[in-house]
């Protein structure tokens, strides 16, 4: 037969493995979600930056007003005196210079080269508010030609222009800051796009790995479960070969003692037969014998006379007995053999009412011997063979009653309960009970226990064993010797049905 | 037997033995007719069928069949006796054996045995089975090889 191939799963860890493969895919998703908190962060930083920038370039441009305005005031003032507007307008814008200033410089405060800037602004704007100081304070004396001569010397030493140069160039400070502050936020959404389809990418090959992977493993595992699968069918074959061997086997063993049995009765029919034509002649002889005897004794020898009258007849009674205790051994081989090979029919049998029967038989013997035989209790039925049941019985109960302690009246008791799928009984008798060193022993063909004070051949619990057996139950029994003994029968509830080709073959 | 003193007894028997028990006690039992004994199945059926004195071929005839024979199973002789065209069907076969099983018994019955006779063991039933035979024999009527043509 084919040796089944024992195809075991493959190691099968697959969830170290998908783990591995999750945890890297947890960590793209991790560092792209760290990408996109950084780009937002730098984003919001840059949206300051540029805030700021506007800030510093309104700042500037205020202050630059106030400047211009201030000086717009100033030519007025010097162009019409008069008009108290232009001073008055003047005043205000210089009022408000310093506060500008203040602004432009806390907004600045960050940056070196825009506090240098400021720095050279508030010289420059020192100098140019102090001349700007004397030329008003010469209109408003009312010396008009000093005022515009002040005036020019101003516009020479051009104050102004550096005021206006440094402010453009606070302007184009920003301007770059804002430039370069682009740049980094383009360059950083570049990192984070970069970031972006690096995790996708690797997303995306981790989840075809891990497709792969499960793939792999449900193949893996179909496979298992077809190779378990064959594995079972083909278990199950060989339990049916082992079983159909077994059932082989057990037909050879029935068929060999049948054969066996039969073929030893037939020379013993000869052994027996010529031994009683024997005993016949012997008969014979003997009675020539005593003739001789009483008419010419001078003729008989010694020898002749005890030959035909003793070692004959001792040697006939030897093989005359052991040629019958021969047969009767035969006898329950066969006996053995042929129910072996008995077909079994399961029915529902009344343990009780069988009992019943058994004491109806036994009536005379359990009279005799002052014994009794009671049901104790309610017995289960079973379903099984009742031929076989009956000999079971039988067989115990007799035995029982066989077996008794003299003196001593014989009780012996059949009870019986249920257990699952099981029924079990157990026939005790307060007899002579059994050597616990031959409780094995016992259920052993030819083999007794105890006194061989009782007709037997050691043929009953063999037989009661073997009929157990082939019901599908065991027998047990408990004993020790002057004390009783108690013999446990448990079956199967229900009797399998056989499988009807292992029967009735070659008789 | 009949009237006929010339019915002869063909006894079919391996062993040596029991052929001699069996002959002694039918003697016993008064029966004088001639038996021939034969061990295996072949020369017995050979003789049965073909021999000018057999009973084939001269007169009737019964037959005492062990079923336990060297060359072949007693119950094949008892088809071949039983399924012949002849008068040798109608011949009383007498199963003489020591197989006692009920199967075996019906079957021979089945293939037309007249009387089937397990042989005891013990001497005594077995010299009371053969003179009860003998008996038998001595009352049971033949069938005539010329009636039956």
């Amino acid at each position: 037969m084919a040796t089944p191939r024992f195809l075991l799963p493959p190691e099968g860890k697959i969830a170290p493995r998908l783990t591995a493969l999750l945890v890297p895919g947890f960590l793209a998703l991790l560092a792209a979600g760290g990408g996109a908190a950084w780009v937002t962060r730098q984003n919001q930083v840059h949206t300051r930056a540029v805030v700021h920038t506007y800030e510093v370039e309104k700042a500037v441009l205020e202050v630059r007003r106030v400047i211009e305005e201030a000086e717009a005031t100033r030519r007025g003032a010097l162009l019409a005196p008069a008009t108290a507007a232009y001073r008055e307008g003047y005043h205000r814008a210089t009022a408000e210079l310093p506060q500008r200033l203040v602004t432009l410089a806390r907004l600045t405060a960050d940056n070196p080269r825009q506090r240098d800037n400021l720095a050279g602004l508030q010289l420059q704007l020192g100098a140019l508010a102090q001349r700007r100081a004397e030329t008003m304070a010469l209109v408003e004396r009312g010396d008009q030609r000093a005022a515009l001569a002040a005036f020019r010397a101003d516009t020479e030493a051009s104050s102004m222009r550096a005021v206006r140069f440094l402010m453009n160039r606070m302007a184009r400070e920003e301007r770059r800051l804002l430039a370069i502050r682009d740049r980094e936020l383009r360059v950083t959404e570049r990192a984070f796009y970069a970031v972006l389809v690096l995790a996708a990418v690797l997303l995306a090959a981790l989840a075809v790995v891990a497709l792969l992977t499960v793939l792999a493993y449900t193949r893996d595992l179909a496979r298992s479960r077809d190779a378990t699968q064959s594995l079972a069918d083909s278990l199950e074959e060989m339990v049916a070969e082992r079983t159909e061997d077994l059932t082989r086997a057990n037909e050879e063993i029935q068929r060999f003692a049948y054969i066996v049995s039969h073929d030893l009765r037939s020379p013993l029919v000869n052994v027996m037969g010529f031994t009683a034509e024997l005993e016949a002649a012997t008969g014979q002889l003997g009675a020539l014998v005593d003739t001789v005897e009483a008419e010419a004794p001078q003729l008989l020898s010694e020898e002749a006379r005890l030959s035909a009258r003793e070692d004959l007849p001792e040697a006939i009674g030897f093989i005359r007995a052991s040629t019958q205790k021969m047969d009767r051994l035969i006898n329950a081989i066969l006996q053995l053999s042929r129910q072996g090979r008995r077909q079994l029919a399961a029915e529902r049998i009344d343990v009780a009412q069988l009992v019943g029967q058994i004491r109806d038989t036994l009536a005379h013997r359990l009279a005799d011997v002052e014994a009794t035989l009671d049901v104790a209790g309610t017995l289960p039925e079973v379903i099984s063979d009742r031929f076989s049941l009956d000999q079971v019985f039988s067989n115990l109960i007799e035995n029982a009653v066989k077996y008794l302690r003299p003196g001593v009246p014989g009780r012996i008791t059949v009870s019986g309960r249920r257990e699952a799928q099981r029924v079990i009984y157990a026939i005790a008798d307060n007899g002579r009970g059994i050597d616990p060193r031959d409780h094995a022993r016992v259920f052993d063909l030819f083999r007794r226990s105890g006194a061989q004070d009782r007709p037997g051949e050691g043929i009953g619990l063999a037989t009661v064993r073997a009929l157990v057996f082939r019901l599908g139950g065991t027998i047990s029994v408990e004993s020790n010797l002057g004390q009783g003994a108690t013999f446990t029968l448990s079956l199967p509830l229900t009797l399998e049905s056989q499988r009807p080709e292992g029967q009735g073959k070659n008789e | 037997m009949n009237a006929h003193q010339s019915v002869g007894i063909v006894m079919i028997e391996d062993d040596e033995g029991h052929a001699r028990l069996i002959e002694k006690n039918i003697r016993r039992a008064g029966i004088l007719n001639e038996i021939r004994h034969f061990t295996d199945g072949t020369s017995a059926l050979d003789y049965i069928f073909n021999d000018p004195v057999g009973p084939a071929l001269s007169g009737p005839a019964l037959i005492l069949l062990d079923l336990n024979l060297p060359d072949m199973s007693g119950t094949d002789i008892l088809t071949r006796i039983k399924n012949s065209d002849g008068p040798v069907k109608r011949t009383p076969v007498v199963v003489l054996t020591t197989t006692d099983d009920s199967r075996e018994i019906q079957r021979c019955y089945d293939l037309g045995a007249n009387v089937y006779i397990t042989k005891p063991v013990n001497y005594e039933s077995f010299a009371q089975a053969i003179r009860q035979l003998g008996l038998f024999l001595s009352v049971i009527q033949v069938p005539d090889l010329d009636g039956a043509n």
